[in-house]
């Protein structure tokens, strides 16, 4: 059986040498470059399947064509207004933002036939006010409060966390999908977004520090799957 | 990944194969992108282990629980096809360029900084992708 791969971290295949690989030049998290174009994507599969018979020994080529663009950071604004503030606590903060969101959540999964990535923490999909009161609810005690709805979380403590942050982070890429004029913001836009000033990532900015109060190398490691870097107030995430 | 990719250790390249041709090919995906079935456990801190994928599976069914943070999930969340590329591989067996979509597909999480960790895991999903008669693994990161 022959095998043949798509590149996105070109010095990580350097290393690992897979007899045939395509080094694409797209972000991490889209190795056939555009979502919903079928045929740029079958221009990636193909390019890699070429390599099945032109290579003839262990070789990275290029793929010669960059992705379509998308929104960069200064380039993109959520078209909501998530404020003005009217809640005391965090998880009363979440909550409503949550629920700004969640017409235009449910409006990306009608469209999408009800599929959603939410859920990786064990919750159903239709749970996520139960998500975000476990995370706003450790962020603010360090505790995780008992779930409604009888939910089995998938994950043990402190890993839940980074799952919880998972599953609300589908919420509002679900929500801004759907809103004219949101446009397809890339991974750098969506995190100067959530750490902006939403009280999603105030919440994920104050779970770090209750992970960092925790003497514990798994806290820590938690606290750096949960901020991308660049994040986590000046400081390294790891 | 990024970060500590120079410091992998180098890997010795593989036995040379010369592939049928594509039209003649059965093919399957091998993914590192943490995706699985919703009934499925999900993947756990440093797993090795992997998710099987039916070919006649559906997204509607499928969750990504990777932890790396260091990948935003949209575009997936859009288009799972983007790194897990199930309908185009099924629209290329339909219009003749492959002869055929594997039975089963597989899925592991990547992010991984000591790759040599996944050889026993790799070796089993070889054998089996072998008994599936499938001819090209197409090897997808995210």
């Amino acid at each position: 059986m022959a095998t043949t791969s798509i590149s996105l971290i070109r010095p990580q295949t350097e290393k690992t040498r897979p007899p045939r690989a395509l080094w694409v030049s797209f972000d991490l998290g889209r190795p056939l470059g555009s979502a919903e174009d079928p045929e740029f994507q079958k221009d990636v599969i193909r390019a890699a399947f070429c390599l099945l018979e032109t290579a003839t020994a262990p070789s990275i080529d290029d793929y010669p064509i960059d992705a379509p663009d998308e929104a960069e950071a200064e380039q993109w604004a959520c078209p909501l207004n998530l404020g003005p503030v009217t809640e005391d606590t965090l998880t009363g903060r979440l909550l409503a933002e949550v629920a700004r969101l969640r017409p235009w959540s449910a409006e990306t999964r009608a469209a999408r036939n009800g599929r959603t990535l939410f859920g990786a923490s064990g919750a159903a999909p239709d749970q996520v006010d139960q998500v975000a009161t476990a995370l706003a609810g450790f962020a603010e005690s360090g505790d995780v409060p008992a779930a409604d709805g009888g939910i089995e979380w998938a994950f043990d403590m402190p890993m839940l966390i980074r799952h919880l942050a998972d599953d609300l982070r589908t919420h509002y890429h679900e929500a801004i999908a759907a809103q004219p004029g949101s446009g397809s913001p890339n991974h750098e836009a969506l995190n100067k977004w959530i750490f902006g000033g939403t009280a999603l990532g105030d919440s994920l900015l104050a779970a770090a520090d209750q992970l960092t109060e925790i003497d514990s190398g798994m806290a820590k490691l938690v606290r750096g799957l949960l901020i991308p870097e660049g994040h986590y107030r000046g400081e390294k995430t790891f | 990944m990024r970060a500590r990719a120079e410091a992998l250790p180098e890997i010795e390249a593989g036995p040379w194969l010369t592939p049928k041709p594509l039209a003649e090919s059965r093919v399957a995906i091998v993914s590192t992108a943490g995706m699985h079935r919703r009934s499925d456990p999900p993947f756990t801190l440093g797993a090795v282990d992997y998710r099987i994928v039916p070919g006649d599976a559906g997204f509607d069914e499928m969750v990504v629980s990777h932890i790396s943070t260091n990948f935003d999930r949209s575009a997936f969340q859009k288009d799972p096809n983007i790194a897990f590329p199930l309908d185009r591989l099924r629209e290329m067996a339909q219009c003749g360029e492959i002869d055929s979509v594997a039975q089963w597909h597989y899925s592991f999480m990547g992010a991984m900084p000591v790759p040599t960790m996944f050889e026993d895991t790799g070796t089993e999903v070889g054998r089996l992708l072998a008994a599936d008669d499938v001819d090209v693994a197409l090897l997808i990161p995210v």
